[in-house]
């Protein structure tokens, strides 16, 4: 019996669950994947509603977890196994290796003096990282990570001997005992590659709203100066493609919730940086919920921005690295042929658990969306329930941790 | 300006029941439109008739000239996020048009489902059958001549029997068909003047091109794309297209042949002919082709992702048809030459019930479309659309 919290995830919405429960009284464990806590909030340059950088809303959760000894969090994690039943379950968690020290080591200067370069996941395919690396802007934990498989010969010399850096560490398994497990496995933007009408990834300047957000970002790759990834020339002309991937049986067959939303924010950073460029919205319905509406209304009183009605169903390589697009505008009843500096496809949420498997017994439904399996003391919680925006993940983050509380309370 | 619509639910009913069922699953996202290969940039389909649809405009479908341009390629099914079929709505409006357009219309409602198959088959099957009988109180059910041979003239006498009746049920089916396009034609144009502004072809040369460039090279099943399903509706369709035009030629040929050989004995052709006579050859040439375009044909409907695109019981009522007609003559044939009477006999007496069908229901099946798209591609060269 135990009533200790697992959180698997952390992402938004597995953070907030994991502090919630914690400063109730619990103790907690958080399992993440990647290097940093944070998610895909992380990636973006602003979030929604108050349109503010995710360091506003991350760094008040990073503190929380410093300052609460009831968490404790391992990255470059993954569950691997889950065994018993609600109340009593034993994780084993498997944690692959940083190989650098515990604690925060400045290595910038050895990286930089490093030779070899991988893709850098953090920038979605926008720029490379050294081998040696910090994994997002504000990491948390603040600590480098050491890709050992991107070091050449040289590299390998170079690091042999460092007393901060262990090349011959090894993965190690922990058990961790628990009461009740969150699982806030969050989402992944749908793959391109899999939208063979709009270029399937292969069309150049024509990137995803993911990308965008990088490209935007002042921490990003072109330093927040958004520009075509190709030459790095301001765009003058340019589009959203809506639902791309989303409402589609053939791919997402719901509607990811928040794409809408955020070309309409995206709209706001071109237009801020580049007030005389056009931008086009292509769109099968715009869905602005509640009180969005406002920002609709704000983003449609723009002078350049237009937004058409009609899916982009085809996009391909034009002359001097343009995009051309084909769309109906379906209130006017004319076929477009139009060409666009850069594209930006609105792609949508797809569930991490569509694609990928986690080691407990979950129902999922026929997306990937978690679906039940509450009454074994497991709860879902942000976007592995449904697609939601940064507000609603927190506010589900929440309810799961107070599900989990429940659960294990008195135990 | 508001605009009041007044759908005709029934007409939903009826569209969807004749194929179109998914109509309602679409959110007129226009994907389809672009996906169409064919579609032309102003006023595109088949998105427009997808809302038509499921609105009731039975109207507005029907006078719709851009559902004769669509090939029924698929292209649009495949891409359409919701599985609403495009495609298979277009069929289906098509379908409605053969049931509605021509005169008697229990004919159109009996061809819109297999309820109306036993009327279909049974008038042929009966009035046949009474020749039969009626004949064979002279020579018996399955006479032979003289000299032994199964000719099939001695029951179904070509003189004042077959080609007569035939005679009838051609023309017949071809002024059913003249009113029907006469009809479909009006409802193409816009209403009040149409205004040419500059100077335009007579509608028989814009025949003489769209027969010359699209229906001899079937140049639009090409321009619907050349993958391995398209390619195989592009060649099935080919094959059977010529083989219709082959059979024609030789019916043409034996009936002139026939007639004229009466004023002039040295053109006298008569049946059976000899395997190795020209004529014949071309005929049994022809026999095959159909044969394979059917097998093509068939095999891709089968064939079809029900996800995507499915088939209705027009387009099964048309290829059983005319498998049913290929069958029968093979067959009737080769009972023939291997002289065995009975089965030679019956077997001819079905191919005259099927063929009878053939062309007796023409205007109201989806071989109507040999008409009606052929006048729909002149109207849009004569008016500059498409």
């Amino acid at each position: 019996m135990s009533n200790a919290i697992l959180v698997v995830g952390g992402g938004f919405s597995g953070l907030t669950a994991a502090i919630e429960a914690a400063e109730l009284g619990h103790d907690v464990y958080i399992v993440e994947k990647t290097p940093y806590l944070g998610g895909r909030v992380a990636q973006l340059n602003k979030y929604f509603p108050k349109l503010c950088p995710p360091s506003c809303g991350l760094e008040i959760q990073f503190q929380r977890i410093r300052k609460n000894p009831r968490i404790k969090f391992f990255t470059q994690a993954q569950l691997v196994e889950l065994n018993g039943c609600k109340g009593n379950y034993s994780a084993k968690v498997r944690i692959a290796p940083r190989y650098v020290v515990p604690h925060s080591v400045d290595f910038s200067l050895l990286a930089s003096s490093l030779e070899g370069e991988k893709d850098n996941e953090f920038e979605l395919g926008l720029a490379k990282s050294k081998p040696l690396y910090r994994s997002m802007p504000f990491a948390f934990p603040g600590r480098y990570v050491l890709a050992p498989e991107a070091l050449t010969a040289a590299d390998k010399a170079r690091l042999v001997g460092n007393k901060f850096i262990n090349l011959a560490e090894e993965a190690k398994t922990i058990e961790l005992s628990v009461g009740a497990v969150i699982v806030a496995t969050g989402w992944k933007p749908y793959d391109v590659t899999n939208l063979t009408n709009l270029g399937a990834g292969s069309v150049k300047n024509c990137i995803s709203n993911m990308q965008l957000e990088r490209l935007a970002s002042p921490f990003g790759p072109t330093n927040g100066k958004i520009v075509r990834p190709t030459d790095g020339r301001a765009p003058q002309n340019i589009a959203f493609v809506q639902c791309a991937g989303s409402r589609d049986q053939n791919h997402l067959n719901f509607c990811s919730y928040i794409c809408c939303m955020a070309t309409l924010k995206q709209c706001c950073y071109i237009a801020e940086q580049y007030p005389d460029a056009r931008i086009t919205v292509y769109y099968i319905d715009l869905r602005a919920p509640g009180r969005f509406v406002k920002v609709l209304d704000k983003v449609k009183a723009m002078p350049n921005v237009t937004f058409v009605k009609g899916k982009v169903a085809d996009a391909r390589q034009a002359a001097g690295d343009n995009v051309e697009i084909q769309v109906e505008d379906a209130v006017r009843g004319e076929k477009l042929t139009l060409t666009h500096d850069l594209v930006v496809l609105a792609t949508g949420m797809q569930p991490t658990l569509a694609t990928e498997k986690l080691p407990v017994k979950l129902p999922l439904d026929e997306d990937g969306f978690v679906a039940g399996g509450e009454e074994a003391g497991i709860f879902a919680a942000g976007c592995a329930r449904m697609p939601l925006d940064v507000m609603r993940s927190a506010q589900s983050g929440t309810a799961a941790a107070l599900k989990a509380v429940q659960t294990v309370k008195g135990r | 300006m508001a605009q009041s619509i007044k759908p005709d639910m029934e007409f939903v009913r009826e569209l969807q029941a004749a194929g179109g069922e998914s109509l309602k699953k679409c959110f007129q996202c226009a994907t389809c439109s672009v996906a169409c290969p064919v579609s032309p940039a102003n006023n595109p389909y088949p998105r427009k008739e997808m809302v038509w649809a499921s609105w009731g405009l039975k109207d507005k479908l029907e006078k719709d000239v851009d559902l004769w341009l669509c090939h029924n390629c698929g292209n649009c099914a495949d891409l359409c996020p919701r599985g609403a079929r495009p495609a298979d709505m277009m069929g289906a409006a098509r379908n409605m048009i053969y049931k509605n357009l021509t005169q008697p219309s229990i004919i159109g409602k009996w061809m819109s489902s297999a309820k109306g198959l036993p009327f279909l088959f049974g008038i042929p099957a009966l009035f046949w059958l009474f020749i039969w009988w009626i004949r064979s109180f002279s020579n018996g059910w399955c006479p032979r001549t003289e000299d032994g041979r199964i000719v099939f003239g001695n029951i179904f006498v070509g003189d004042y029997i077959i080609d007569p009746l035939f005679m009838l049920t051609f023309f017949g089916a071809c002024f059913i068909l003249y009113r029907g396009v006469m009809k479909l034609w009006a409802g193409f144009k816009p209403e009040g003047q149409v205004l040419m502004v500059d100077k335009t072809k007579p509608w028989y040369m814009h025949l003489v091109d769209v027969v010359w460039e699209e229906i001899i090279t079937h140049k639009k099943f090409s321009d619907c794309g050349a993958d391995k399903e398209k390619s195989s509706r592009k060649n099935g369709h080919m094959l059977l297209f010529y083989s219709f035009v082959i059979l024609a030629i030789v019916t043409a040929v034996v009936a002139g042949g026939h007639w004229v050989g009466k004023l002039v004995p040295v053109i006298k052709i008569e049946t059976p002919m000899p395997l190795l006579f020209p004529v014949k050859i071309l005929a049994n040439i022809g026999a095959l082709m159909l044969l394979g375009g059917l097998s093509v044909l068939t095999v891709r409907r089968i064939k079809l992702n029900p996800k995507y695109q499915a088939s209705s019981f027009q387009d099964w009522y048309l290829l059983g048809i005319i498998w049913c007609v290929a069958l029968t003559g093979i067959l009737a044939q080769c009972f023939r030459l291997v002289d065995v009477a009975p089965p030679a006999f019956f077997l001819y007496y079905l191919h005259l019930v099927f063929v009878w069908m053939l062309f007796a229901y023409l205007p109201w099946s989806k071989l109507g479309h040999l008409v009606y798209r052929t006048a729909a591609l002149v109207y849009v060269r004569m008016y500059g659309r498409g």
